[in-house]
């Protein structure tokens, strides 16, 4: 047996003990039934986070991930959140709704996704740099994450754009059950040193020279304003979670005897019993407390709304500019006048602007304030959710939607969920905004609508520009939102002039609601068919209205919803229970559609006999040859034709 | 000069909300004799002939072979010929109007052009109007030309509720002429389709099942029963029309948006028997008595039989019961006939489990399980009530397989064992033999 050091202080070992007879604790408690789910202990690796989270200012952040109970404790030191929240507790530091792996309080956040929040901790941490403050962040992963592409994508960013982050790879050479030659190739360090990061070591057997290095580490992100890798080999000596252990028992056994705090508890047995007396007496004190106390009651959580649109319809009239042009100059004013925006985005640099030039100029005006990325999807919305969770208005631009796909876990695991899942002690008010739709010939990958997997994410709006009214409208209100916002613009609009055909026959209004809906109606006849469309199909209608008239018999109103998360049901009921005939049409591909939820939803509330129907875009990839790609695309001949079949 | 009689669709049974018109007697404005036949409907059961109340001439509004809504009027007999107009009516539309039409559809404050479709080109050429009758109109459809000719009576223009099955729908199943051989559906069977799917075809109905036992049933029923011995059906319908007093909610409807609940019970029984299925009446059968009941079932089977029906034998019917016993079938599911809200089937009788099948499919918006399964039930119990309970056996006829003793010999008083022989047949051992003393 090997001897430990004698010169450690003793503050850090209680620390250390601390941390492990939480975690036993847990441990015990699961088997006593009284904790929900799931916990993955860092027993055998606490002095990593003694050294690193211990080591940090307040002003300073962490982010986690699911075995965060040692940094979260060597941060916070609120041992009584930590119980109360695996408890299920309403007092748990995240009402109980986050349990282990999803921890917010001061500055700690912890997320169960691997590898994804090491983008949003890179945002994070170039917000603080963006404010001109000298804290800095530590993102922990294990070294099984080194698997995951965000990763790669945010060290290339950090060490480009020098965000002063450090990445903190806890190596216990397994991945869940997976041994590292089995999945990891090449080095760990040299990962790290490839993007131009400087590297620092050391191991939790020696945790003097481990909390040296760390400090060392830490003074060199803040001091030089760059991040840093910090590699931490260590070993768990539990399972992966609960039980599930299938390693070689004599290998752990022999980390076990090497253990410095084994080691300790048997070299210097009388001042171990005696900090772990107290420790045991402090945690089961607390134990004892909660156990009694209440769990967060549902409409804490969660309370129903039911849509209420706005019902004050005011005139819609022409504006003789492009809708590029109109986003153009909001966002000129924005980053001028707004010290929460940033754009991020891939080619927004001027003079090039962003490929359909949205955010021309913006890097002229404000030229620290607009980055032009990597080709790295997922690190721009993760980088720009971490922005938001610091305060900011971060709008990244994804640069066609059919690339949105790429940064789905950002918005799904992350945007979507930080809100409830830290029981709403935080906001993410990010903006991802993006251009669809096809006709312009771009084929099969550049050309998609894929709004339909972009609504139904709770807690994030999605919302549809058009070109009825002055798109600004709708950027305002997304200004004031306090939740995350994608917004799907659209490439043929985008050199479309505001309601540059006004047809006198119709009358042209919106209503008042932060995400206007347009109504299109005849100037003074009943309607007769219910027509609803939103995005660039809504232009393509406005020129159609006539056709179908005069084809079908058919009166159309046509409906024109901007807020395509939360549709306007009531105003969509209301007109077809008066028309008595409803069609929704998608530029996307119809299964599981925007149409399929919105003739459920009117469906369950209109009365009386309703025929109803959907059009959208043919379920195969959009066709880059023209006339195939209008074929496939819901154009006015198959619109028209599919008219007469089903209404007349 | 008067309009002397209008003639309207009659409803002449529950069941059918259209009748086919399937002989018009004269051209247009021929003049008619009171009591001649003006014109013929085919219902879903029969024909009905309506005849002129007067001597006049006559205008049809309808045309033979197609399908018009009950109360439309058809036809018209005036008193004199100059009053007939030889304008047709069409025949029920594809859809009726839109019950929440609130607004006029004729508005007239429109100072701009006027915006025609091209189907109401076609029309205003063809019926050579004059253009200018619509100014004041922003658009004008097909519809709005109609609307002012009076020809549809109503506007198209609003929604279309519910489509006649008789129009050919337009998404019927293809046909490979190459691979089947087409039979047309008759006109009878359309008609059972669409008064079946009426409420059928919203898919709220369930179907609850019990089992009566039977055995010895018979036993004193068929002492009360004059023509159908061993048949449940007169005793089924005389106990069901009393239940549902209780349980109105069988015997009634759901309207839309409301339940109709009938006054009385007529049971309706439904034969085929060569000559098509119908369902036959019981009128007021909570109020007669089970040989009346007899009486009834035999003497409207006998005018099915004889096809001397009247309207009266298939019309308003509250409550249906369709009994396929003597089909050997285990179960079956029936379906509600429309303006119903429940229907009982009664299966075979198992001969060797002594028991059938009773059950009830209901439509759900009208009442539910717990309730319905309260209903059968307590049919069932009525129902077994009829047992024989102390089966009476002639005791000396009882042997014992073993010692050929009979029953009426034993000493011992606790009766016989039914057991199955060792060659397998049905038998009786006593006890002394069963158990040894
Ligand atoms: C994106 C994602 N994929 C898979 C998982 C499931 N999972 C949870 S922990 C884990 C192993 C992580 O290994 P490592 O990064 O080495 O951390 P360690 O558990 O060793 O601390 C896996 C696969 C996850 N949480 N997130």
């Amino acid at each position: 047996m090997q001897s430990v050091s004698k010169t450690i202080s003793h503050r850090v070992i209680k620390d250390a003990i601390r941390i492990r007879r939480v975690e036993e604790k847990f441990l015990e408690l699961f088997s006593a039934g009284k904790l929900n789910g799931t916990v993955h202990t860092c027993v055998g690796q606490e002095f990593s986070a003694v050294a690193f989270a211990g080591q940090l200012k307040k002003k300073d952040f962490i982010f986690s991930n699911h075995r965060c109970h040692g940094h979260y404790i060597a941060f916070t030191g609120d041992i009584r959140g930590l119980l109360a929240e695996l408890l299920g507790k309403a007092s748990g530091v995240s009402g109980g709704i986050g349990s282990s792996q999803h921890l917010c309080n001061k500055n700690f956040y912890s997320n169960g996704i691997q590898g994804g929040i090491v983008p949003v901790a890179a945002g994070y941490a170039l917000g603080n740099k963006l404010r001109g403050e000298d804290a800095i962040g530590i993102v922990f992963i294990g070294d099984g994450t080194l698997g995951e592409g965000a990763l790669y994508e945010t060290m290339n960013i950090i060490s480009k754009w020098e965000i002063p982050l450090l990445i903190v790879c806890e190596n216990n050479l397994y991945a869940q059950s997976t041994p590292q030659h089995i999945n990891l190739a090449g080095d760990i360090g040299s990962r790290a040193s490839a993007f131009g990061i400087k590297t620092f070591e050391g191991d939790t057997w020696d945790p003097e020279l481990l909390i040296n290095n760390a400090q060392g580490a830490i003074d060199y992100v803040r001091s030089s304003v760059k991040p840093g890798f910090f590699l931490v080999n260590s070993y768990r000596l539990n399972a992966h979670s609960k039980g599930d252990d299938d390693r070689d028992k004599e290998e752990v056994e022999i980390y076990r005897n090497k253990d410095f705090l084994n080691v300790f508890s048997k070299e210097s047995s009388d001042y171990y019993n005696r900090y772990l007396e107290v420790i045991n007496k402090e945690i089961d004190d607390l134990v004892d407390e909660i156990l009694l106390e209440d769990e967060l009651p549902l409409e804490n959580y969660y309370k129903p709304e039911a849509v209420v649109s706005n019902n004050s319809w005011v005139g819609l009239e022409p504006v003789n500019k492009r809708q590029v042009e109109l986003l153009n100059k909001f966002f000129r004013d924005k980053i001028v006048s707004d010290d929460r925006a940033v754009f991020l985005g891939e080619d927004i640099l001027s003079p090039y602007g962003g490929a359909f030039k949205v955010t021309k100029e913006l890097s002229v005006l404000r030229p620290e304030r607009v980055f032009s990325t990597p080709i790295s999807e997922a690190a721009i919305t993760g980088i720009s959710n971490g922005l938001a969770l610091n305060g900011f208005k971060p709008l990244g631009e994804i640069m066609f939607g059919d690339f949105m796909t790429l940064a789905f876990d950002q918005i799904v695991n992350h945007a979507s969920k930080f809100h409830h899942m830290f029981n709403k002690k935080i906001n993410c008010p990010v903006v991802i905004r993006t251009p669809m739709g096809g006709r312009r010939g771009y084929g099969p990958t550049h050309s998609q609508t894929l709004d339909k997997f972009l609504v139904g994410i709770d807690n994030v709006k999605t919302v549809a520009l058009n070109t009825f009214f002055d798109p600004t409208i709708i950027y305002e209100s997304i200004f004031n939102e306090e939740h995350p916002v994608l917004v799907i613009e659209n490439k043929t609009d985008y050199g479309k002039r505001i309601l540059s055909h006004k047809y006198s026959h119709f009358v042209y209004e919106r209503n008042e609601d932060a995400y206007p809906v347009v109504r299109v109606k005849p100037a003074v006849s009943t309607p007769t068919i219910t027509i609803v469309a939103y995005g660039g199909q809504a232009d393509e209608m406005l020129s159609m209205l006539e056709a179908i008239f005069l084809e079908t018999n058919l009166k159309p109103e046509l409906i024109v919803p901007s807020l395509i998360s939360q549709l306007p049901v009531d105003i969509i009921a209301e007109s077809t229970m008066n028309t008595g005939r409803l069609l929704v049409i998608e530029e996307g591909s119809g299964y599981a559609g925007i149409g399929s939820e919105l003739l459920a939803s009117v469906a369950e509330r209109a009365e009386g006999a309703i025929k109803m129907k959907r059009i959208s875009a043919y379920p195969v990839p959009i066709p880059a040859v023209k006339s195939l790609e209008h074929a496939v695309l819901p154009g006015k001949n198959r619109i028209i034709k599919e008219i007469k079949e089903i209404f007349c | 000069m008067a309009l002397l009689q209008d003639i309207t669709v009659p409803l002449l049974a529950v069941n059918d909300t259209t009748l086919t018109v399937v002989d018009v007697a004269f051209p247009n404005g021929q003049p008619v004799k009171k009591g001649e036949i003006i014109l013929v409907f085919e219902t879903s059961k029969t024909t009905y002939e309506v005849v002129a109340e007067s001597d006049g001439f006559v205008q049809y509004l309808c045309e033979a072979g197609r399908d018009y809504e009950v109360n439309q009027v058809v036809a018209k007999i005036f008193s004199s010929a100059s009053e007939v107009i030889k304008e047709p009516v069409t025949a029920k539309q594809e859809y009726t109007p839109h019950v929440q039409d609130g607004k006029k559809n004729t508005v007239n404050d429109w100072a701009g052009e006027t915006l025609f479709s091209l189907e109401a080109i076609d029309l205003i050429e063809s019926l050579h109007i004059d253009k200018s009758v619509f100014k004041g109109r922003d658009f004008v459809s097909r519809q709005d030309v109609e609307e002012l000719k009076g020809i549809n009576g109503t506007s198209n223009n609003k929604l279309p509720v519910q489509p006649v099955s008789q129009q050919p729908k337009k998404t019927a199943i293809p046909v490979d002429n190459s691979k089947v051989i087409i039979e047309r559906i008759s006109s009878n069977k359309k008609r059972e389709i669409e008064f079946l799917s009426h409420v059928q075809s919203i898919g709220l109905t369930s179907t609850i099942d019990v089992y009566v036992n039977t055995d010895g049933i018979f036993v004193h029923l068929n002492r009360s029963l004059k023509y159908f011995k061993n048949s449940l059906l007169p005793v089924i319908i005389y106990e069901t029309a009393r239940l549902l007093q209780k349980y109105p909610a069988l015997n009634g409807y759901f309207t839309g948006d409301g339940i109709a609940y009938y006054k009385s019970v007529n049971v309706g029984f439904a034969v085929d028997i060569d000559k098509g299925l119908k369902v036959l009446k019981i009128g007021g059968a909570a109020e007669k008595g089970l040989t009346e009941i007899e009486e009834n079932i035999m003497g409207v089977s006998s005018r099915y039989l004889d096809d001397t029906l009247q309207i009266d034998d298939l019309t308003d019917i509250t409550f249906t019961i369709t009994d396929l016993s003597s089909e050997g079938v285990a179960f079956f599911r029936p379906l509600v006939n429309m303006m119903n809200s429940g229907i009982l089937g009664v299966s075979s009788i198992d001969e060797k489990l002594q028991r059938c099948t009773l059950s009830c499919t209901f439509d759900h918006r009208v009442t539910e399980g717990k309730l319905v399964a309260a209903f059968l039930r307590e049919l069932a119990n009525r129902l077994e009530s009829y047992r024989a309970t102390n089966h009476n056996y002639p005791t000396k006829d009882i042997l014992c397989y073993k010692c050929s003793k009979s029953l009426q010999d034993d000493l011992g008083d606790v009766g016989f064992v039914k057991s199955i022989t060792p060659d397998g047949k049905d038998g009786y051992i006593c006890q002394s033999c069963l158990k040894g003393f």
